[in-house]
């Protein structure tokens, strides 16, 4: 019976006709945006939807790069700290105000007022005085300031190379002056899309912007519909219901069978690492040799290619091959169970040790973990899994109660700087990201320098050799980097696969009648 | 009658304080940090101290919990600290959404199921009950989960009958109900073809085809009145857990319940947000049972004078 209705599902796909409507309607989100108020932008789905309501004074492509926004231009001083912005002139907010250099102060400040529990401050901490006015130790933000209605000038507290791929970031949208308590519900901003209305856990529903200073969105409205189900997505989409899905994992396979399917997908490299955070400080792991051992004793390839479809590059380093500063030259740990054996027995642990490693519920990760520890078991390091939900393994990681931690890494902004400096930083460990709890003084140096490097080549050369040095030591397990896949309907056009999860805003995307 | 409600309504304070106590313990003891989930993967020190400290997370136990009942007593379930939306306006929004699915599942389980049981009991044996044991062995032991994507895919993507998912006409309450609904006709079929068949031996029915009553007036007037006590408790038992949040049916049919508000708010260590759905659930379930109780006495008068 099942083989039966597999087959007649197969024998008819979505897409044999386009659609009537002017509604795109994406799938993508599985969970309900946290809010709309872009101070409370800490998760996917609410960063994707600001990004259609609002604009920074930067945004990211789809392919990620950075460009102005409502920065019309940048000067940078020579000494690389006072950022002075001049603002786009003419553009207005959807509910008809225009946009001044006050809003921009007051966006900011809005973010760090220590009243509005956002969480999410670091993205401004490097504007001098933020911190303090965040730690109420100041009333106001020495380094903000708007001369007059068009010019920002933004002075930062160190240099800072990356900060305007900082200002591209959701929390970074600029909002208007005196916003109501239930602005997370009914936002208003100076974006491509307006809000129409949003019905909790069911869909947002979008409307173009007229009056949008880029130009209105080729479609009429924009429908996210939240699905949390994948299987459930994909039935969608064959039905012809929505215009795009994220392809599930495990269907990898499945999609590039037949050509009829193959045709409607598009792939980008993705700003994802997937990882095990090995935490140095505990036990046999805090030698180096040892840790080598388990990265030689795990065949990266093989999980790639058997649990995720193939998705992805295995692991060199922290960087994604897309970004600069990855070395492409760079080896991958070879898998090689004997060395694996011989480093273990070099390190004193000739009779095995015994670690734990603990995943989060959420498919794929019990699978991948499954896996390591039956390719651990033979080079003696014998590993007893630890599956717990998302937040118990979260809090355990960040104590350091953890041996090992299978996780994800998203970009939130396309830099090296992004993976080098919150994974693998002193500065981070715990709550900033640094979950191996690995302190290394070169690495630390090297990565505080590419941070005030002004200089784009030498700051890449610094990330090259940062992640050289991470990538010898050994704090984590380098599994791979994922590739983004998406199927889209033979109808849509102008839909570029987003490198980064909120680099498209749908505005030159179409629906062509056939 | 009224006094029985109302004493049965005041024993419920005492459960609902219950319920609350145990969700506030089982919540503290817990792993996982509400601030943690509240400034996502990246964040700092002292923006998780400032944050538990204005969230009072780190006052005593005892304070927190009566700051916490202090507010519940003055009808204030709090704001969620993931949405900052107040959570009593979400269940509001989510709970008619589960009840309509819930009341459609239980509906088409009771009108399916009894009538399924009531044919299969009057001809035993015969291919009806043969046909309702199959149906019924596979709506009892197929996981909802299983169903829901089966009837997705004969449904939705190959006959193109009724939408996949979501929330919005009568068309998009078929399938979930159905999943929803499932286990309930099995049970309800079972139930009721077994109960009939006790009743439809029994002396009194005997006597009313003595009488020369019509079959169909002794087996639905008669024997079918006679066997709704078991029936009921089903029928009530699985509203109750319907209408608490159908979790899996939310999910696969992306249909904005209740259950999947209460696995997002876990999920998201959103404190107030689980303690007042549990709260406002728990109250649902008792009044159910209450109404339960109160259709025995309907339907048998002799539960209402014991």
């Amino acid at each position: 019976m099942i083989g039966t209705v597999a087959l007649a599902a197969t024998a008819c796909r979505g897409g044999d006709s386009s659609p009537a409507r002017r509604t795109l309607i994406d799938s993508r989100d599985t969970e309900d945006p946290r809010s709309l108020d872009p101070a409370l932008s800490t998760d996917v789905p609410t960063g994707r939807a600001v990004a259609y309501l609002f604009d920074g004074l930067f945004r990211f492509t789809p392919d990620a790069r950075v460009e102005p926004a409502l920065a019309e231009r940048m000067e940078v001083s020579a000494d690389g700290l006072t950022y002075t912005v001049h603002l786009r002139r003419n553009v207005t907010f959807h509910d008809g105000r225009p946009l001044v250099a006050r809003n921009v102060v007051n966006s900011f400040r809005r973010v760090l007022d220590p009243a509005a529990r956002g969480g999410r401050g670091w993205p401004l901490y490097p504007i001098k005085g933020a911190r303090e006015f965040s730690e109420k130790k100041s009333e106001t933000i020495e380094g903000l300031s708007a001369p007059d209605d068009s010019t920002v000038i933004i002075t930062l507290a160190a240099p800072l190379s990356i900060f305007e791929k900082m200002l591209a970031m959701p929390v970074a949208s600029i909002v208007p002056d005196s916003v109501p308590e239930n602005f997370g519900e009914k936002p208003v901003g100076t974006g491509p899309w307006k809000l129409v209305e949003w019905k909790h856990d069911d869909y947002l529903l979008f409307a173009k912007n007229e009056g949008y200073f880029g130009g209105p969105p080729k479609m009429d409205s924009l429908r996210a519909r939240v699905i949390p189900e994948p299987s459930t997505a994909v039935a969608e989409f064959e039905s012809g219901r929505v215009d795009l899905i994220n392809v599930p994992e495990a269907e990898t396979r499945q999609w590039k069978q037949t050509d009829e399917r193959k045709a409607m997908l598009q792939s980008v490299p993705g700003l994802r690492f997937i990882y095990a955070a090995i935490n140095v400080t505990r036990g046999p792991l805090a030698d180096a040799r040892v840790r080598r051992a388990i990265n030689h004793a795990v065949d990266s390839r093989l999980i790639l290619d058997q649990i995720v479809g193939g998705r992805g590059r295995v692991a060199n380093g922290v960087i994604p091959p897309l970004l600069e500063g990855a070395d492409s030259a760079r080896r991958p740990y070879a898998f090689d169970a004997a060395k694996a054996k011989a480093l273990l027995a070099e390190a004193g642990y000739a009779g095995g040790i015994d670690i734990e490693l603990w995943t989060s519920q959420a498919a794929p990760y019990p699978r991948i973990a499954e896996t390591i520890q039956s390719m651990l078991q033979p080079a003696g390091i014998r590993v007893k899994i630890q599956q717990r939900d998302a937040p118990s393994v979260r809090e355990a990681s960040r104590n350091g109660q953890t041996d090992m931690h299978l996780k994800t890494w998203y970009a939130d902004y396309p830099d090296a700087e992004n993976f080098l400096f919150p994974l693998l930083h002193g500065s981070n460990t715990g709550v900033g990201g640094n979950v191996s709890f690995w302190k290394n003084a070169e690495y630390d140096r090297i990565v505080t320098r590419s941070r005030a490097e002004r200089d784009a080549a030498a700051r890449v050369g610094l990330y090259r050799q940062a992640d050289s040095i991470a990538f010898n030591d050994a704090p984590m397990l380098f599994l791979f980097f994922y590739d983004e896949l998406y199927a889209l309907q033979p109808w849509i056009k102008g839909f570029v696969v987003p490198t980064i999860f909120n680099g498209q805003r749908w505005t030159s995307v179409v629906i062509e009648k056939r | 009658m009224l006094g029985y409600v109302l004493r049965r309504l005041l024993l419920a304070v005492p459960t609902l304080a219950g319920v609350l106590v145990v969700t506030f313990l089982l919540l503290y003891v817990a792993p996982g940090d509400p601030v943690s989930e509240m400034v996502g993967e990246r964040a700092d020190a002292e923006t998780i101290a400032r944050l538990r400290a204005e969230l009072r997370l780190d006052d005593p136990l005892p304070v927190q919990f009566g700051h916490y009942v202090g507010n519940i007593a003055r009808g204030n379930l709090g704001t969620s600290y993931i949405t900052g939306r107040p959570i009593a306006r979400d269940l509001a929004e989510r709970f008619p959404k589960t009840l309509q699915l819930a009341g459609a599942a239980m509906l088409l389980a009771t009108i399916l199921g009894i009538s399924i049981g009531v044919v299969a009991a009057t001809r035993p044996g015969g291919w009806v009950d043969r046909l309702s044991l199959g149906l019924t062995y596979v709506g009892i032991s197929f996981p909802v989960y299983w169903v829901g994507l089966l009837l997705i895919l004969l449904f939705a993507v190959t006959l193109r009958w009724l939408p996949p998912s979501g929330y919005g006409g009568p068309e998009y309450l078929v399938l979930p109900a159905l999943a929803l609904g499932m286990r309930s006709i099995a049970f309800l079929a079972r139930m009721t073809r077994s109960s009939m068949l006790d009743t439809l031996s029994s002396d009194f029915v005997r006597t009313a085809r003595a009488k020369g009553l019509r079959e169909r007036t002794v087996v639905i007037r008669h024997a079918l009145r006679a066997a709704l006590i078991p029936i009921i408790t089903v029928v009530g038992l699985d509203f109750g857990s319907y209408l608490t949040g159908s979790i899996l049916t939310e999910t696969i049919f992306s249909w904005p319940g209740i259950g999947r508000y209460v696995v997002n708010a876990i999920s998201r260590r959103d404190l107030p947000a689980i303690q007042g759905a549990v709260l406002f659930l728990s109250g649902v379930f008792v009044l159910v049972n209450l109404l339960t109780d109160l259709a025995y006495a309907k339907a048998d008068p002799r539960v209402g004078r014991g």
